[in-house]
């Protein structure tokens, strides 16, 4: 099993820039404290995209912001580019992100951009954060605008005048200003039309290529499919399968997955199974 | 009923002709002819991104286009009658009663202060006269009709007790409640998870096939439209560029952009993945190269 | 912004009405035609050339003593709301951030505040520090601190709930960048409506304290006492109250006026408001050449 590329433990050809092992995280109080991640492992190797597929409340987002430090976990590790961050106070939280390591690219780009701040000013925020000049801070920052295939004609206009493609380019510069080693990326895709859909998916493929490590979060298997090297699917706080995207796609395992990739609507195989479907959907429930 | 005008098959519900919509704020056309025809039992749907104009020219349909906009040109005919100068109280009567139509965002489309149940039942009642009793045992009907599992326990539920999936089921409840002729689904499955969606899309038909319902179909996703619909209409910055049945636009698609809403899926949606015949797909090995191959193997299948 | 606001009609007028009235509290003291403390022999006397609003019971011109009387109201009402503002808004956005005890005990304290009745309890406080006018105004600053407290803290609520003040803390930034780079500039026009608005509030509470004869030791001339001693006379001058209550609602109506003009043109509304107006003008603009081809055919 520990061989098997589908183990949760196996972190792909690079060295892993992302390991949780074990990560549970709880919310709420008392009574009230349920359970949202149990038992999740999962290693993220350089130049390795891994897809975290997973319906509203399967805890992906939580998964991510576990990952970034902005919810605790209640038990179990996390290590960040050999790190270990388990324990790590406000503090050294904040000092960790201060350095770019990990960043993270949210699914609405309008609205993780500010409105009243011109693109440059929030490109090159985060260089500002770490105390870089003013001068140097825009030169890289129009380094990365380039990367993601962005006029300099842009810099000077504000998130609104923006199409939503340029928008969710421009988050995405933003994040490779730091140069980081790992990116969570939430549903960057789906808001976005198929034309910018193609040009922001073809940027992470070129990231990946240049070595950074990527989780895409999406609750559509569909539009992880095209990038991601391995997929883990997040079912009620577990992860239920890990596996490399074909497998994933052509011989889902556990039930959940199956009726994923059941549902995921394609082209070619228009006259779908509604029948499987519905049989799929009531061994769920049971 | 008025006669049917000459020209119009007695059986379209829904017909569209060059129905062209301006915006009077910027002074400038935004939809530049559409023109489609539908019948009972058929699903027609629009595919295109946001701002081609695919919402817009649903809500001329209803009537119901946002301040400022308005229709320029063509007409609008529902069961035969053209809707340009209804007055206020024929549209009250013609929707809900003949056409309806579901959104992208459910929850702000009920009142969180009133169980739901009770909202479906109010439609019922307004529309059809029903009393209290008669309108409550047809609510829990059409709760049952749209499949939620146990209609008693959602009629008294309020939105924020329900998940996106199951508020978009009671606004469909609520939307046929009357018995339309025409349901337009407006990216009503868009917010929703891809398995939810699949139940909605599976709903949508399973109600074609009962009742004939015919519906209008719109979305981003040219899957999501292919998978439901007869007949499919591209729309691009308000322009039709490309318009017919399914299977001829998926597998001779006229117009580039059509190609390229179609090559999206094939490079880096599931298709790509489907699409390989699975004896022949390449032993993985995880080793996280694969994807090249994946690539080389897609190029030599063209 | 400014020049947002200054294209409504409504806020054009407000605007102008306000500049006369500030240009009154600041030369107004010049402008009085005579000595507004000093009695004359004519008491009560109707309007006149040699006094334009007549005189009061102490035989002084009702004018001089408006024009002089100008400058401690108005002042006095902008002083409420710079003490409001500060007392209020500066908690209201660190209440956000400053964690859960500063956050209970400030809303507390803002709870504590709105439930007193600041008139009353402005005849208490100055009871206790002494009749003045700083006393006064500091007090009833206090008790309309408040409104900016709320309005501040649910404006940097709803900001510092937003994704990119979450990618600013991603990136590692501290919440003093925050407030400066992101929060301070979306709490700022809400405050803007709220700082119009208390000036007009403070004025009404100005007036009514020096008309209760609190806050201004008698000979010095305000608006509100004007009002008081006018009233007590009015059986021999009916008219008399006339000019003041005009200027007290003239300035009151502009800076609501003025409150209502910055809410209109921030945010949702006033798009919509715009739009509206575009629309007229292309309707027109397009109603001319329909009309001339149909005629031509």
């Amino acid at each position: 099993m520990s061989a098997d590329p589908a183990a949760p433990g196996y972190a792909g050809p690079g060295r892993p820039v992302l390991e949780v092992t074990d990560l549970e995280v709880h919310y709420g109080l008392r009574r009230r404290r349920r359970r949202v991640l149990q038992g999740v492992s999962l290693s993220v190797a350089r130049g390795e995209t891994v897809g975290v597929i997973g319906e509203t409340g399967s805890g992906k987002s939580t998964f991510a912001r576990a990952v970034l430090g902005l919810v605790h976990a209640s038990a179990g590790r996390i290590r960040i580019d050999g790190e270990d961050v388990t324990g790590y106070s406000h503090r050294q939280w904040r000092a960790l992100r201060r350095r770019g390591v990990v960043q993270y690219v949210f699914q609405d780009p309008l609205r993780s951009l500010d409105p009243d701040l011109a693109i440059e000013e929030s490109l090159i925020e985060p260089l500002l954060v770490q105390g870089v000049g003013r001068a140097e801070a825009v030169a890289r920052a129009r380094r990365y605008l380039a990367r993601v295939h962005l006029d300099e004609d842009l810099l000077r206009r504000l998130p609104g005048e923006l199409s939503g493609g340029q928008r969710q380019r421009v988050t995405v510069a933003r994040v490779l200003v730091t140069e980081p080693a790992l990116i969570i990326l939430d549903e960057p895709v789906s808001g976005l039309d198929s034309a910018n859909r193609v040009q922001v998916l073809q940027i992470l493929k070129d990231l990946r290529d240049s070595g950074v490590a990527l989780v895409f979060i999406s609750h559509d298997l569909g539009s992880v499919a095209g990038v991601a090297d391995r997929i883990a699917v997040l079912y009620e706080g577990e992860i239920v399968e890990v596996a490399a995207a074909r497998t994933v796609i052509n011989a889902p395992r556990h039930v959940y997955t199956r009726l994923l990739v059941g549902s995921a609507p394609t082209l070619r195989s228009a006259a779908a199974d509604r029948a499987g479907r519905d049989a799929l959907r009531a061994r769920l429930r049971v | 009923m008025t006669p049917v005008p000459e020209g119009v098959p007695e059986s379209a519900v829904l017909a569209l002709r060059d129905v062209r919509i301006r915006d009077e704020v910027n002074d400038r056309e935004i939809v530049h002819g559409v023109s489609f025809e539908l019948t009972p039992g058929r699903v027609v749907g629009i595919v295109g991104e946001s701002g081609s104009g695919k919402t817009l020219t649903c809500r001329a349909a209803l009537g119901i286009l946002p301040e400022h906009f308005v229709v320029s040109g063509g007409s609008i005919e529902i069961t035969g009658h053209d809707i340009a100068g209804l007055t206020p109280a024929r549209w009250v009567d013609l929707r809900g009663g003949t056409i309806s139509a579901v959104f992208q965002d459910p929850a702000s489309y009920l009142n969180p202060s009133i169980p739901v149940g009770r909202q479906i039942a109010e439609v019922s009642r307004v529309k059809k006269g029903l009393n209290r009793r008669a309108a409550r045992h047809r609510a829990l009907e059409l709760l049952a009709a749209v499949r939620l599992r146990d209609p008693e326990l959602v009629y008294g539920q309020f939105t924020f007790e329900l998940s996106g999936g199951m508020l978009q089921r009671v606004l469909i409840a609520a939307a046929i409640a009357a018995g339309p002729k025409v349901l337009i689904a407006d990216e009503a499955t868009t917010a929703l998870d891809v398995t939810v969606q699949a139940e909605i899309l599976d709903l949508l038909a399973d109600l074609r096939e009962r009742t004939g319902l015919a519906l209008v179909v719109v979305s981003h996703d040219l899957a999501v439209v292919a998978q439901v619909c007869d007949e499919v209409l591209v729309m691009r910055s308000g322009e039709v560029v490309e318009q017919g049945p399914t299977a001829q636009v998926l597998y001779q698609p006229r117009h580039e952009y059509t190609r390229l809403l179609i090559d999206e899926h094939e490079q880096y949606g599931l298709d790509r993945f489907l699409d390989a015949p699975a004896a022949d797909a390449p032993e993985v090995d995880g080793s996280g190269d694969h994807l090249g191959a994946g690539e080389k193997e897609l190029d030599r299948v063209r | 912004m400014v020049r947002r606001v200054l294209s409504l009609v409504s806020a054009r007028i407000a605007a102008g009405v306000l500049f006369v009235i500030v240009f009154l509290a600041v030369f107004g003291k010049l402008l009085a035609p005579q000595d507004p403390l000093a009695g004359g022999p004519q008491q009560l006397a109707g309007a006149s050339w040699h006094h334009w609003l007549g005189t009061d019971y102490l035989g002084r011109d009702v004018l001089s003593r408006l024009l002089e009387g100008s400058r401690i109201s108005v002042l006095g009402s902008v002083e409420v709301a710079l003490i409001a503002l500060v007392v209020g808004a500066v908690p209201g956005i660190l209440s956000v951030y400053l964690g859960r005890a500063f956050e209970w005990l400030t809303l507390r304290v803002a709870d504590t505040l709105i439930a007193l009745p600041f008139l009353v309890f402005a005849v208490a406080v100055t009871a206790l520090l002494g009749n003045g006018i700083s006393q006064a105004m500091i007090t009833v600053g206090v008790l309309i601190s408040p409104l900016f407290y709320r309005v501040s803290r649910a404006a940097t609520l709803a900001v510092a709930r937003s994704q990119y003040v979450e990618a600013a803390l991603i990136s590692g930034a501290s919440i003093g960048w925050i407030v400066r780079r992101h929060v301070w500039v979306k709490v700022l026009p809400p405050i803007a409506v709220a700082l119009a608005q208390t000036v007009g509030i403070g004025f009404v509470v100005v007036s009514s304290l020096t008309f209760l004869g609190i806050g201004v030791q008698p000979p010095a001339p305000t608006w509100g006492g004007l009002l008081a001693s006018d009233l007590r006379y009015l059986h021999y001058q009916p008219y008399a109250p006339v000019a003041p209550i005009v200027l007290i609602m003239a300035t009151v109506w502009g800076c609501n006026q003025l409150a209502d003009a910055i809410r209109d043109v921030s945010g949702e509304a006033g798009r919509a408001l715009l739009n509206t107006r575009r629309a007229r003008v292309n309707r027109v603009a397009d109603r001319e050449p329909v009309s001339v081809e149909g005629g031509a055919r």
